[in-house]
C-alpha cells in the first residue's frame, strides 16, 4: 500500500469532533481514542495517519506538505493566513469572533483612539481598517476579558460561544466580527498528487455532514 | 557591541560541501538543458530600480521587497524576481535582435517571508524566457523544457497546466466591483468552496456565477475539460479551453513516462503576470511547486515594448530540498595525493604537484613543519598518497 494520507487535527474538542466524523465514515479510530500520549496515530482501515497538533501547527504542517490535510478552526485560519486549500466547512466547532466592551460603554463614541486588547491581532487590526478606525492593538495571552475591566483596553476582540463569560464579567458584545467553524485544509501539492485519495475522503465527508 | 556576528540573517543559511555539489549539480543540469535547446544565459543585476518592479500592476507588493537607497537616494530592491529584469533588458538593449529571443538566467532573488516559518528569503531560480513567439510550438517549446529540466532528477515528477484567460473572461461579465472580483478570485485560488459559494449566491444564479463555482473543482486529467465544456456559457471561454485541450494532449504525448500532465482550470494567483497558459511543476516529496511559469504577453509592453514572451523558473531550493530528504549528501572527493615539502625543497614540491595535477588527479599541497603532521592530516583527510619531495633526492617517498 502506498504512504498513508496524513491529517493534522487540532488537539482537543476539534479532535473529539473530527474523530467522531472519521467513525461516523466507517473507519476504524481506535488508536486514536486511546492515544495515550502518543501524537502521529494510525487508521489502518483507511491508510490514514492522524496528527495531533495545536491549532497553529496544523497549519504550519499542512503548509510545508508534512500533512496532507488538517482540520483546523477558522480563527486560526484568519489570524495565521498561508498557501493552503480551504477545501470543507465541516459545521462543528461553531462560534464567532466578536466585538465586545463593557456593558453600557459607548463603544463608537468619542474621538480618542480605542485600544484593544486581543489574541487575534490580525483579525483584530482588519476589522477596524476596514471600518477605517486607526486602534491600538494589544497581545493578551491569557483571558483577554480581564483587559477593559482592568482599564488596559477600550474593547476586545475574541472568540464568544455562548457569552457566559462575558456576560459574568459585566461585558457585552458590541458587533460580530465573522462566524467560525472548523475547516478542512489541504496542502497544494497533496491535493494534486493524490487527488483520488483525498477527494475519496472528502466525498465521504461532505455525504455525511 | 555586536550582537550578531556570529550568525546569519532570518531565510539565510551557509552551504557547506556536500550541500554546495548538490546546488551545483542542479543549476548545471539544468543551465546544459537549456543551453542544449539554444538558450543563450544572461545575468542582471543583484540589484535595481524599484520601478522596475513597480509597474501599473502591482506584481510584488513593497512589504516583500528588500530595499535600500543609491548614493543619490534613490530607491533600490534586492531583485525579487529575474523575469521583470529580463523584460527590461529585451525592451532596451535587445530590442532591436531578431525575434524570438531564447534567455536562461541562474540567479538568486531575494523576497521577505514571514519570520519562523521554514522559509528562504534568498531563492536561486533557474529558469528560461521565450521571448517574441505566441505560436503554440513556443508553449509546447517550454512545457518540453520543464519535463526535460524535471525528468533530470530521476523522480516522480507532474506537470500542471492551467490558463487564466478562463477566469478572466468569466469574471469579466460580471457587473461587480474589483473589490467583489478580487474576493472571488481569492476564494478560487485557496479552493475555499463554502465562501465562494455563499459569494456568487449572493449575485444571483446565472451560467456564469455557476461556471465560477465549479471553477476550484475543474482538476485532475482527461475528464476536467468533458466537464468544463459543458459549464462554460460561451464561444469565446470555450475556444480558450479548446486550445488549452489541445495543449494538455500534446503535452502528454511529450511528457514520457516518469512524469504525469494534469490541468487546473483553479490556478488563479494574484501575483502573476500572467495572461494565458500557467505551468506548474510539482516532485513528489515537495509540499510546495518547483517549477511556476505561463504565458506573459503584456509584461513586456509595460516596458514600452509589445511582444508576447513565456517561460518558466525552476526553484533550485526546493529542488535541492528534496534531493537531500531523499538520499544522502554527496562527499566531497577526497585528495587522490599529499605533496609534502622538506626544509628548502618548496619550489620543486609545488612544481611537482603541479605536474600531477596536470595528470588529472587532484593534489594538495602539505602545509605542516613536520612530516609526522602532514601525515596525521593525511590520515584524517583520506588521502591516499603522500609524497615527500627532499632535499637529498628532491624524490619521493609513497605512502
Amino acid at each position: 500500500m502506498s504512504k498513508p494520507i496524513r491529517i493534522a487535527l487540532t488537539k482537543g474538542r476539534l479532535e473529539k469532533d473530527t474523530v467522531g466524523l472519521l467513525e461516523k465514515l466507517g473507519f476504524d479510530c481506535t488508536a486514536v481514542r486511546e492515544k495515550g500520549r502518543k501524537l502521529i496515530l494510525p487508521v489502518p482501515d483507511g491508510n490514514l495517519e492522524v496528527v495531533l497538533a495545536k491549532a497553529n501547527d496544523v497549519i504550519t504542517y499542512v503548509e510545508h506538505g508534512v500533512c496532507d490535510m488538517g482540520v483546523v478552526g477558522k480563527d486560526t485560519i484568519m489570524e495565521m493566513d498561508g498557501k493552503f486549500y480551504e477545501l470543507v466547512d465541516l459545521g462543528f466547532g461553531r462560534c464567532k469572533f466578536a466585538l465586545a466592551a463593557k456593558k453600557g460603554s459607548d463603544f463608537y463614541s468619542g474621538y480618542g483612539v480605542k485600544t484593544i486588547a486581543t489574541k487575534y491581532p490580525n483579525v483584530s487590526r482588519r476589522f477596524f481598517e476596514k471600518k477605517g478606525m486607526d486602534t491600538e492593538i494589544i497581545k493578551i495571552e491569557g483571558s483577554v476579558e480581564l483587559a477593559p475591566l482592568l482599564e488596559l483596553a477600550d474593547g476586545i476582540v475574541d472568540i464568544v460561544e455562548t457569552g457566559t463569560t462575558l456576560k459574568e464579567n459585566g461585558l457585552e458584545v458590541i458587533e460580530d466580527v465573522a462566524p467560525i467553524s472548523a475547516r478542512l485544509i489541504a496542502n497544494t501539492v497533496s491535493l494534486k498528487m493524490r487527488q483520488a485519495e483525498i477527494e475519496n475522503i472528502i466525498n465521504l465527508i461532505e455525504e455525511n455532514l | 557591541m555586536r550582537n550578531y556576528d556570529l550568525i546569519t540573517p532570518e531565510g539565510t543559511k551557509d552551504l557547506l560541501f556536500g550541500e554546495c555539489i548538490i546546488r551545483r549539480n542542479i543549476e548545471q543540469t539544468l543551465l546544459r538543458i537549456f543551453k542544449s535547446r539554444g538558450y543563450s544565459e544572461m545575468i542582471t543585476p543583484g540589484l535595481e530600480f524599484f520601478d522596475v518592479f513597480n509597474l501599473n500592476s502591482p506584481y510584488f507588493p513593497q512589504e516583500n521587497l528588500y530595499k535600500l537607497t543609491d548614493s543619490k537616494g534613490r530607491l533600490l530592491v534586492m531583485r525579487p524576481d529575474s523575469t521583470m529584469p529580463i523584460a527590461r533588458v529585451a525592451a532596451t538593449r535587445l530590442r532591436d535582435a531578431m525575434l524570438p529571443l531564447k534567455l536562461c538566467y541562474n540567479q538568486t532573488v531575494y523576497r521577505t517571508e514571514p519570520a519562523l516559518k521554514g522559509r528562504s528569503d534568498e531563492i536561486v531560480q533557474t529558469g528560461i524566457e521565450l521571448i517574441g513567439s505566441e505560436l503554440k510550438i513556443a508553449d509546447l517549446e517550454v512545457i518540453s523544457t520543464a519535463a526535460e529540466a524535471l525528468r533530470s532528477f530521476g523522480m516522480e515528477f507532474s506537470i500542471e497546466l492551467g490558463h487564466i484567460g478562463i477566469f478572466k473572461e468569466l469574471v469579466g461579465r460580471l457587473d461587480v466591483s474589483d473589490h467583489v472580483k478580487e474576493k472571488i478570485r481569492r476564494n478560487i485560488e485557496t479552493k475555499n468552496f463554502p465562501a465562494l459559494n455563499d459569494l456568487l449566491d449572493s449575485l444571483g444564479n446565472s451560467p456564469v456565477t455557476a461556471a465560477l463555482k465549479k471553477l476550484p473543482a475543474l482538476f485532475g486529467g482527461e475528464e476536467v475539460f468533458e466537464k468544463a465544456e459543458e459549464l462554460m456559457p460561451d464561444e469565446n471561454i470555450k475556444r480558450i479551453l479548446g486550445e488549452l485541450r489541445e495543449i494538455y494532449h500534446d503535452s502528454c504525448e511529450i511528457c514520457g513516462r516518469e512524469g504525469t500532465i494534469t490541468v487546473d482550470l483553479g490556478l488563479v494567483n494574484k501575483t502573476d503576470y500572467y495572461t494565458g497558459l500557467i505551468i506548474k511543476g510539482y516532485l513528489q516529496g515537495h509540499g510546495e511547486e518547483v517549477i511556476s511559469g505561463g504565458r506573459y504577453d503584456k509584461l513586456i509592453s509595460e516596458f514600452g515594448y509589445d511582444v508576447p514572451a513565456v517561460g518558466f523558473a525552476m526553484n533550485v531550493n526546493g529542488v535541492a530540498k528534496v534531493i537531500e530528504k531523499n538520499g544522502i549528501l554527496p562527499a566531497v572527493p577526497a585528495p587522490d595525493m599529499l605533496v609534502y615539502a622538506a626544509e628548502g625543497c618548496e619550489v620543486a614540491a609545488l612544481k611537482k604537484s603541479q605536474e600531477y595535477r596536470e595528470q588529472g588527479m587532484i593534489v594538495e599541497n602539505a602545509l605542516f613543519e613536520d612530516l609526522e603532521s602532514a601525515r596525521a592530516y593525511a590520515i584524517e583527510r583520506k588521502i591516499a598518497r603522500v609524497v615527500v619531495i627532499d632535499e637529498e633526492l628532491c624524490g619521493e617517498e609513497e605512502e
